[in-house]
């Protein structure tokens, strides 16, 4: 057991951070996503120079053009790109979880067709899993996929989809058996999202400038060939999928910048003389750096090429936490200025964390059956 | 970075837990408790193990020494813990020569002075070791909290010995480090106790593990408790850097009421009981963690670090 980086693992931070500083200057803190198609270009670009490096699917295998990287490796591009903003855009969901679940379950011709597009780096994806009436009790889904020849025809609607305005692809669950148990009737189709029938509706949401949309699917006729994997097989696929959704992100090191901006403004208001300011400083600090271990424990089981376990959940909470304490210390610290927009710790976005990739209540649920083994409620 | 137990670490922890079940895991805890006693078999038995030495021996450090440390609380044993196998030997570089205790000049009450062979005293930005006589020591009525306590008269001052100059920042930022490490096996033995006893008590014909109030709170409980686990033994690797060992000391101690609260709560009226050992973990909690000014007084030690 060892906690510092290994020589070249701190050789790499430093090369991307001049990449960083090369590529989007001081201070970049996220793209205007009211330019749809300015945000598409400019992270494609990125995700383009990145492939360049070498960087894009460091960690994929080599046989899918990958250089077999240690999960260590993505966890500090991730802690240095995620903090500022995600410059790859909606791609680092390609590259931690869709690529690889597209490795594992896909045919021949899908790995051929679409892991060289992600691994150029210049096709957007959005995932197609929440509905209007299955949301926490995702497996619950109803959108109908009925085989029709060599088409799946696709009715139904998706629902709080981020990523549209820039996907090329959706990841789609589907029922396709309606009598199997929940579980046991899910497929996935890898749907073109210029297939015709497919309506996108937008939705206006309050939690920063990344807007979520539904999905109208009427009679969308998709090739069985954009199966992934065997029918009614999907819920597995994705599972594992989530697994990895759930650590790919460093939202600690996004709570470290809401706290570093919060000391700054203490400072520059006098609060960091406040005994209970310090107090809260101290708490915060030490949640966002509690949760830094608890994911770097998973990362750690990743590199020991261990299954997932519900240490993945047990961060998700961790990490949730120690950004909604960051934020309401923000708040308290940056009073009314903080309610100016991009100041104060961001508070509406820092709400939506608890929610998005399983609520809080779904990652408690999941701890208590798969880690402490406590019996099921029913 | 590798946060896997090597092989060494793995026959340490291996070794160690022979020792505690040999010795009678917690139900030798509960008598050494309710006799208001220092395990002095227990300690024997680590310093010939050489358990002691681990921090400053070739091929160990002070990491192998915390996982020591938070092992042998998770059993709750009463022994001179973190103070002997970590503390000491890092802040004066040579073995605890017995049990060692950590007082503050002025202070009050402290754990296990009366079967210290040894006392750190944290006097300011001066740190102190005496070898105490009867006389400099008062018995504390413990109120039961699980651990016997002592007042140091401060006349004993005068006999002190002074560990020269930086002692006084090593003993406060190793003794961080020794208090969250004690935290988090005592949060871990209290959950892991809780979350057997929900397993097997049934009511309304059911475990009452299979509830969801219960579940998400239990659930909460150990992310909380991990997460002081990890910090505590990152403090330890980082040689007790003080924004590292306030961080870890300011985590364990903040969550460990809660970890006192919901433990109690879950067990209903048997966790009350002397019979029941969940006061072992729970009522050791409280001295802990307002050792040092308590949660407040590290956290904002973690704020003037990181603000300077």
């Amino acid at each position: 057991m060892e906690f510092d980086w290994t020589e070249g693992d701190l050789a790499y931070r430093a090369e991307i951070k001049a990449f960083l500083k090369d590529r989007l200057g001081d201070g970049w803190d996220g793209y205007d996503k009211s330019d749809l198609a300015g945000y598409r270009r400019d992270s494609v670009a990125f995700c383009g120079a990145m492939a360049e490096q070498g960087w894009l699917t460091q960690n994929w295998p080599r046989e899918y053009g990958g250089q077999e990287a240690s999960a260590w490796r993505a966890a500090i591009l991730s802690e240095e790109l995620w903090p500022i903003g995600e410059p790859r855009g909606p791609q680092y969901m390609n590259v931690n979880w869709i690529g690889p679940a597209i490795m594992k379950a896909g045919t021949e011709d899908q790995k051929l067709y679409h892991l060289n597009r992600i691994s150029r780096g210049d096709v957007g994806w959005c995932q197609g899993f929440s509905e209007p009436d299955a949301g926490s009790d995702l497996p619950a889904l109803r959108t109908r996929a009925v085989r029709d020849g060599d088409d799946y025809v696709v009715n139904g609607s998706k629902i709080w989809t981020s990523h549209v305005g820039t996907a090329d692809f959706c990841f789609l669950l589907v029922r396709t058996d309606p009598d199997a148990p929940k579980r046991a009737g899910i497929s996935i189709l890898l749907t073109p999202m210029d297939t015709p029938g497919i309506d996108v509706r937008h939705i206006d949401g309050f939690a920063g400038e990344q807007s979520f949309h539904q999905l109208v699917f009427e009679d969308v006729r998709v090739p069985a060939s954009c199966r992934l994997g065997e029918e009614n097989q999907g819920w597995g696929i994705v599972r594992e999928a989530l697994s990895y959704e759930r650590v790919g992100a460093a939202h600690y090191d996004r709570a470290r910048l809401i706290l570093d901006d919060t000391i700054a403004e203490a400072k520059r208001n006098g609060l960091i003389d406040d005994p209970e300011i310090q107090s809260r400083i101290g708490e915060v600090y030490a949640a966002i750096e509690a949760s830094r271990l608890l994911v770097y424990k998973v990362v750690d089981q990743r590199a020991h090429d261990m299954p997932p376990t519900a240490d993945a959940n047990i961060s998700r909470v961790a990490q949730t936490q120690a950004l909604r304490l960051a934020g309401e210390l923000a708040h308290e610290v940056f009073g009314t200025w903080g309610l100016e927009a991009g100041t104060g710790g961001d508070m509406r976005r820092v709400l939506t964390f608890s929610v998005a990739a399983g609520a809080t209540e779904m990652q408690l649920d999941q701890i208590a059956s798969n880690h402490l083994n406590l019996p099921k409620a029913k | 970075m590798d946060l896997t137990l090597s092989e060494t670490q793995t026959q340490i922890l291996d070794a160690v837990g022979r020792i505690l079940e040999r010795n009678g895991g917690w139900r030798r805890a509960k008598d050494v408790t309710d006799q208001t006693a220092h395990d002095d078999r227990l300690y024997d038995e680590l310093q010939e193990g050489g358990f002691t030495e681990l921090a400053l021996a070739d091929g160990t450090g002070p990491l192998d020494a915390a996982l020591v440390v938070e092992r042998i609380a998770e059993d709750a044993a009463v022994v001179a813990n973190a103070a002997s196998l970590l503390v000491y030997p890092m802040v004066t570089r040579r073995p605890a020569p017995g049990p060692v205790a950590i007082a503050d000049a002025g202070g009050g009450p402290f754990r296990l002075g009366a079967a210290a062979k040894m006392l750190l005293i944290q006097d300011g930005e001066r740190a102190l070791r005496l070898e105490p006589e009867l006389s400099d020591l008062a018995q504390v009525d413990n109120d039961r909290t699980g651990w016997p306590l002592t007042t140091l008269a401060p006349s004993a001052l005068a006999r002190a010995e002074d560990l020269g100059p930086g002692a006084g920042a090593a003993l406060r930022n190793w003794r961080r480090v020794g208090l969250a490490l004690e935290m988090a096996g005592a949060m871990r033995g209290a959950l892991d106790t809780t979350v057997q006893y929900v397993k097997d008590r049934v009511q309304f014909g059911r475990p009452i593990g299979s509830f969801q109030a219960i579940q998400h709170r239990l659930a909460q409980l150990t992310v909380q408790a991990e997460g002081a686990y990890w910090l505590a033994l990152e403090a330890a690797w980082r040689n007790a850097d003080p924004i590292h060992a306030a961080a870890a000391a300011t985590h364990a101690a903040a969550n460990a009421p809660a970890v006192l609260r919901e433990t109690q709560q879950m067990h209903g009226a048997i966790g009350f009981t002397r019979d029941y050992p969940l006061h072992l973990w729970t009522l050791k909690l409280p001295a802990l963690q307002r050792e040092m000014g308590g949660a407040r007084a590290h956290a904002r030690a973690v704020a003037k670090g990181l603000a300077a």
